[in-house]
């Protein structure tokens, strides 16, 4: 399990990270959203015991990652910008993590044919493109045959198939029982990913929960097509706390906030009132994003 | 520590630079040797010409310094230091194995660099009758060049780790072996033999005659170094512990 408690990061008077609190759970894909410069990273290199914390705890299995035993056993991490030496090859990159870790040479070319490096290992990192660093990272993320991993930014630089292969290969982690900490921007791939999400904003939590707690919200109206429409509206509106009026356009149609699909369809029956349509309309991941955050560059 | 200090022996040995220096090293050792067999005629009669020649190799060790600098900084510079740290999160285990590992390739290199001035030297002292020190003399002469070589290595990583900068690292480096300790020595004669000369003479065969004062006994300025890179080290694993990478 990775966990963050009120976590806190300042450089000098900016607030990177701003009491954040979230946990990420064994077998489910934790989505990590936020606009640029909303802290994503900063949270991410705490986790991983790269940043310190100005105040509060990142947690990894319960421990701060600079504790941990075996700690490329325990989480494998995919980090943005320069982690590799240009002159070495992807190779002898993952050479060095397993030698330094204990691990044995055959587990490098296992993860090479993993990440389909396997051709490129003799490579210079110098001629990799931004794709195939990604691979040798996800490489190297992947030796210590983790329980958990934080990747960041994982589908950078990734070609469509790439970023497909991406997400089935996110989901058989998950499936597998791993903890799956992944940030990104590209919002449509992560909803097709992600079982849970945690949106910042300036480095503050500003939604978590299930993608479909999020994108089905409670604040979205229900939308109802009755030919007796003003007759349901008052039997709607004559339960507490539900707000049904129409639209300007008319057309027989109800907006209801405040109840259920189900009590909205209950009440029809009840009362008699036929309903040609009821529905209540999905929010993309992007537009309940861009709503949170404000839309743009972090948040502002 | 063991798997640590091999990992960074792989990381020395798979990049272009320690074989650029290594390369390096060895041409102008074999250069310097050669041009003063060929035109030194001290060589023919006086045997402190013939120790000093034999301590050329001892140049490898101001080379390897630089190698451990370059090492030390080139963490930071590629970013490396963030794939070394999640392996191994204790900061001064992590400085402890590059130190370690850089100073035994610094060593290597001067053992090989001390092979090759004898293997150069020798036979054609040989042939113009030099007087050639004993064997032990020599072997403790080469072995010297040896030590230094690897202490210097292991310096110039741990300065390195300390400041992050390998160009800053280097200027600092030479300001400081050109510049600022011979003047130490020069105002402050008890200092000349805890200097980094003081301690590079003593271990390459230099005399006190030579070097304008006392020097430490080999063993001791082999001491004294190693302690300066243990300083260096714990500084730089405490101020990375207290640092965002």
């Amino acid at each position: 399990m990775l966990e963050v408690r009120d976590l806190t990061k300042r450089f000098g008077a900016n607030v990177a990270v701003d009491g954040l609190s979230f946990k990420a759970t064994p077998g489910r894909v934790l989505g990590f959203l936020g606009p640029n410069g909303a802290g994503k990273t900063t949270t991410l290199r705490m986790l991983l015991g790269l940043t310190l914390p100005t105040a509060g705890i990142a947690t990894v299995e319960e421990h701060p990652y600079r504790e941990l035993e075996d700690p490329i056993g325990t989480v494998g991490a995919v980090l943005e910008g320069p982690q590799f030496h240009p002159g070495r090859t992807g190779r002898n990159h993952l050479r060095v993590i397993a030698t330094a870790s204990g691990r044995p040479r055959s587990r490098v070319e296992e993860v090479l044919r993993l990440v389909e490096l396997d051709g490129a290992g003799d490579k210079r990192v110098k001629t990799y493109s931004l794709g195939m660093r990604q691979r040798l990272s996800l490489a190297g993320a992947l030796l210590g045959d983790p329980r958990g991993l934080v990747l960041d930014e994982p589908a950078n630089g990734l070609d469509p198939q790439g970023i497909r292969w991406l997400r089935d290969f996110l989901r058989a982690q998950a499936a597998g029982g791993r903890t799956v900490l992944v940030s990104s921007h590209v919002l449509a791939e992560m909803a097709q990913t992600v079982d849970e999400v945690v949106v910042i904003s300036h480095g503050k939590l500003v939604a978590q929960g299930s993608l479909d707690e999020l994108t089905h919200g409670v604040e979205a109206p229900i939308w109802v097509r009755s030919p007796d429409a003003e007759r349901l509206r008052v039997a709607l509106a004559a339960r507490e706390s539900v707000d049904a009026k129409p639209p300007e356009t008319g057309g027989g149609w109800l907006e209801v906030r405040g109840t259920t699909l189900e009590e909205v369809g209950t009440i029809a029956a009840e009362n008699g009132i036929p309903v040609f349509e009821l529905y209540r309309p999905r929010q993309s991941l992007e537009a309940v994003f861009l709503e949170l955050t404000g839309g743009t560059e972090a948040g502002r | 520590m063991i798997a640590r200090v091999a990992a960074e022996v792989l990381k020395l040995r798979t990049t272009r630079t320690f074989w650029a220096l290594a390369a390096s090293t060895f041409g102008l050792i074999l250069l310097i040797v050669v041009l003063s067999l060929s035109l030194d005629d001290a060589l023919h009669s006086d045997e402190d010409a013939v120790r000093s020649l034999l301590g050329t190799a001892s140049l490898s060790g101001l080379l390897m310094l630089v190698l451990g600098a370059v090492a030390g900084a080139g963490e930071y510079r590629h970013g490396t230091i963030a794939s070394t740290l999640l392996v191994t999160p204790n900061r001064l285990r992590a400085v402890t194995a590059q130190t370690v590992a850089v100073a035994l390739g610094g060593a290597a290199v001067g053992l090989a660099a001390s092979a090759l001035t004898a293997a150069v030297a020798l036979p054609w002292l040989a042939s113009i009758d030099a007087p050639v020190p004993d064997t032990s003399d020599v072997l403790g002469i080469m072995f010297g060049n040896v030590l230094y070589s690897g202490l210097a290595a292991g310096l110039g990583v741990a300065l390195g780790s300390l400041m992050r900068n390998q160009v800053a690292t280097i200027v600092f480096l030479l300001l400081f072996i050109f510049a600022v300790d011979p003047a130490i020595s020069a105002l402050a004669e008890e200092y000349a033999r805890f200097s980094l000369s003081g301690l590079t003479a003593a271990m390459s065969g230099g005399s006190s005659e030579d070097f304008g004062a006392d020097l430490l006994p080999f063993g001791a300025a082999a001491a004294v170094w190693a302690a300066y890179t243990a300083v260096l080290a714990m500084a730089a694993a405490a101020l990375t512990t207290r640092r965002d990478i």
